[in-house]
């Protein structure tokens, strides 16, 4: 990329506990992404995966309990989410939220206007036309109030034009593989890959491991009852795909209600 | 000006002098009017929120008219004021400014060359008797206290009349204003529009900002013709001590068609009519409207879609934004008669609540009476929805940004529906003010 912009940083997030609605969800979560890479958060439903996700971006819904969360050494847990989101953090929504009467055109160009990254409007049309041709997206969308009335498709896409149009440091994409065909993923994918590297670095949260075939993850973590509880290489998804979470976490664990200490032994296995 | 003089009697009824003058000067039929609107608005009690319906959730008790005098005209500075807004919005219309006792008009050539009759009420009284007596008779002269108060006392004014097949080549801003301590107003707006004729019309009500208190008694009566078009706006930014009562009516014969526009954004309290009568088979009416109320502001309107012939369609939408310890109360009724076979009617009103002391009530109905319609209605109250501005918060949008734009967004939706793309962008700039935090009660006056 042409644009000069801050490079990709570190994420550290260090024994995070997160409640919500006074229930705990993420019970010390440690997790490192380090610049420029791209890491893989894979774990069964339930088991904290989007709470990780938006606790980093800033919901206020999710109060944090315990632990640490920096990004390039800043305190991220200080921050509202603007002012994350202005230190180069990008949250890929699983459910984007519609907004009627708001047009994307106006939203990105308050959101750049924000971030400090104001640009001549001809030069923001010609980028935004780019940008939403590579991810086939219909000019008409230029206008249209956001994510009002898209498709499941259409919205993932949404995202991505939005990234690809905010250049952030670090993207969280929060299933963003969800209910899309395997042309969309495809698209998505490619979006996501051309910003990837020195310049972004990228948590890719995930059920299924077809999308990692193209983001080829630098590693994989397995999220379960709120802790990290086995990071690996790329072929920990390979293994998952194949043998399914159960042998990592164990049968009672897969089948949820499993208490701390029997988790626990389990961890320690699958470590072994 | 007569401030400072005690009232008539301490039982005679608010502007009995004034009144007395009024009829004195009027002649025949116009006289009679006047005489029996004030009989009947002598006998009238003022609205209560105990008694009337109507005025159920909006309390006019502390309004004393017999505290006001009819204003004394406007001085120059608001004149300009206001000819500068005409020009911002709509710098090629004709401008009718009714700031009784006065009526100016002004850049009207191109109009009255195509033979539109743009004058004073009063003017037309005089010269177009049976056009006017045509017009107000859509009317009853003692429909309420405050129509019957205004047949008595309007003066000034302002007539349009669009002969037959003319269609208005720029728009017609009237504009209605008063000045003074305890001025009371008349505004009259009276508009007749011959078969397959048409207009744009922008009824504009505003007084210089500030806490002034003052009256304002405003009539708008259009009368269209078969396939004649009207295209309306209404603007109300009146300074934030006054009291504003109105009625604007539109009748619509065969085929004719309305596109009206509200904007409300000024006074203390508020209470406006806004109705159409579809009187005509295949009569089209599209209403919609902002309000943004702040302050202690309370603003109320009440709609009706009266549809009195088969296959007529109306459309009512306003979208209300509420601050501070501002109220908006909003009640709408569809009013279908057996006749009037495949009427497609549709109301929603939708509000947001930007403070936890602003509230907004919402009453729409819906009264049927025939077997063959398509009518709905649909109401809303909130405040801002925290995933809303936390999605536009987590692209590096600030709060109050955020707001902003999802406020903006909520009012844009309506707003798009403005017939007139100037009059739009002056509302648009009005309404971004009004987010910004700056009440538009009123409009600046700068001193030449």
């Amino acid at each position: 990329m042409t644009d000069h912009q801050a490079l990709a940083a570190d994420l550290v997030v260090d024994g995070l506990s997160v409640a919500v609605d006074g229930k705990e969800i993420l019970r010390g979560v440690d997790l490192t992404v380090p610049a420029g890479e791209v890491h893989a958060l894979m774990g069964p439903n339930g088991s904290g995966k989007s709470t990780l996700a938006y606790t980093l971006s800033g919901h206020p819904k999710y109060a944090v309990t315990g632990g640490t969360a920096t990004f390039g050494g800043d305190d991220l847990l200080a921050l509202p989410a603007d002012a994350r989101a202005r230190l180069g953090l990008f949250l890929c929504f699983q459910y984007p939220t519609a907004i009627p009467g708001v047009t994307t055109v106006n939203f990105m160009r308050a959101a750049l206007r924000a971030q400090g990254k104001e640009m001549p409007a001809r030069e923001f049309i010609r980028r935004l036309n780019e940008e939403m041709a590579a991810l086939r997206i219909d000019e008409s969308f230029r206008a249209r109030y956001i994510n009002d009335g898209f498709s499941g498709g259409e919205k993932k896409r949404a995202e991505i034009l939005q990234m690809a149009m905010l250049r952030p440091r670090l993207s969280i994409l929060d299933e963003t593989d969800s209910g899309l065909d395997v042309d969309a993923l495809r698209t998505v994918a490619n979006g996501v890959t051309r910003l990837a590297g020195p310049d972004m670095s990228v948590l890719v949260i995930t059920h299924y491991p077809r999308i990692l075939e193209y983001l080829k993850p630098d590693r994989v973590h397995i999220l379960n009852q709120g802790r990290v509880i086995l990071s690996g290489g790329p072929e920990l998804a390979t293994q998952i795909e194949r043998e399914g979470y159960e042998p990592i976490i164990g049968p009672v664990a897969a089948e949820a209600g499993a208490s701390r200490t029997s988790l626990t032994g389990v961890v320690a296995e699958a470590q072994a | 000006m007569i401030t400072g003089s005690p009232p008539a009697t301490p039982a005679a009824p608010a502007f009995a002098l004034a009144v007395e003058e009024r009829i004195a000067t009027a002649h025949g039929w116009l006289r009679d009017r006047r005489q029996a609107a004030w009989d009947a608005f002598s006998t009238m009690p003022m609205p209560s929120s105990q008694r009337d319906e109507d005025w159920r959730r909006t309390d006019i008790a502390k309004l004393q008219l017999s505290g006001f005098q009819p204003s004394d005209g406007i001085d120059e500075p608001l004149v300009n004021a206001i000819r500068q807004r005409r020009d911002q919005g709509a710098a090629d219309a004709a401008l009718l400014l009714d700031a009784a006792p006065v009526t100016r008009i002004e850049q009207s050539d191109e109009l009255t060359a195509a033979g539109v009759v743009l004058s004073s009420l009063d003017e037309a009284a005089r010269l177009h008797p049976e056009l006017v007596e045509r017009a107000l008779s859509a009317v009853g002269v003692a429909e309420s206290p405050f129509v019957a108060l205004w047949n008595a006392m309007w003066s000034g004014g302002a007539f349009i009349y669009v002969p037959r097949s003319v269609h208005a080549a720029v728009p017609v801003w009237v504009a209605h204003s008063a000045a003074g301590h305890r001025g009371a107003a008349f505004p009259a707006t009276v508009v007749l529009l011959e078969d397959n004729s048409s207009l744009t019309l922008v009824d504009d009500y505003l007084s210089a900002a500030g806490l002034n208190e003052m009256f304002s008694d405003a009539l708008t009566i259009v009368v269209a013709g078969r396939d004649a078009r009207l295209d309306h706006c209404v603007l109300q930014q009146w300074g934030e001590g006054v009291w504003h009562v109105a009625l604007h009516r539109t009748v619509l014969a065969q085929n004719a068609r309305l596109r009206m526009f509200g904007a409300t954004l000024g006074s203390r309290l508020q209470k406006a009519y806004w109705e159409v009568m579809l009187d005509g088979p295949g009569a089209e009416a599209n209403i919609s409207g902002v309000v943004f109320g702040d302050g202690a502001q309370h603003l109320d309107h009440q709609s009706l879609q009266a549809h009195r012939a088969p296959q007529t369609t109306s459309r009512l939408k306003l979208k209300v934004a509420v601050r501070d310890h501002a109220r908006s109360v909003y009640s709408g009724l569809i009013d279908v008669e057996r006749i009037a076979q495949q009427t497609d009617a549709y109301v929603q009103n939708r509000n947001l609540l930007l403070s936890h002391g602003a509230t907004a009530d919402s009453v729409p109905r819906l009264e049927i009476r025939a077997n063959d319609v398509r009518c709905g209605h649909g109401a809303t109250a909130g405040h801002i929805d925290d995933d809303h501005r936390f999605y536009l918060m987590a692209r590096g949008v600030t709060a109050e940004d955020a707001d902003r734009l999802i406020v903006h967004g909520f009012l844009d939706d309506a707003l798009a529906d403005c017939p007139h793309p100037g009059v739009a962008a002056l509302i648009g700039e009005l309404l971004e003010k009004e987010l910004e935090g700056n009440a538009q009660a009123g409009i600046a006056v700068v001193d030449a």
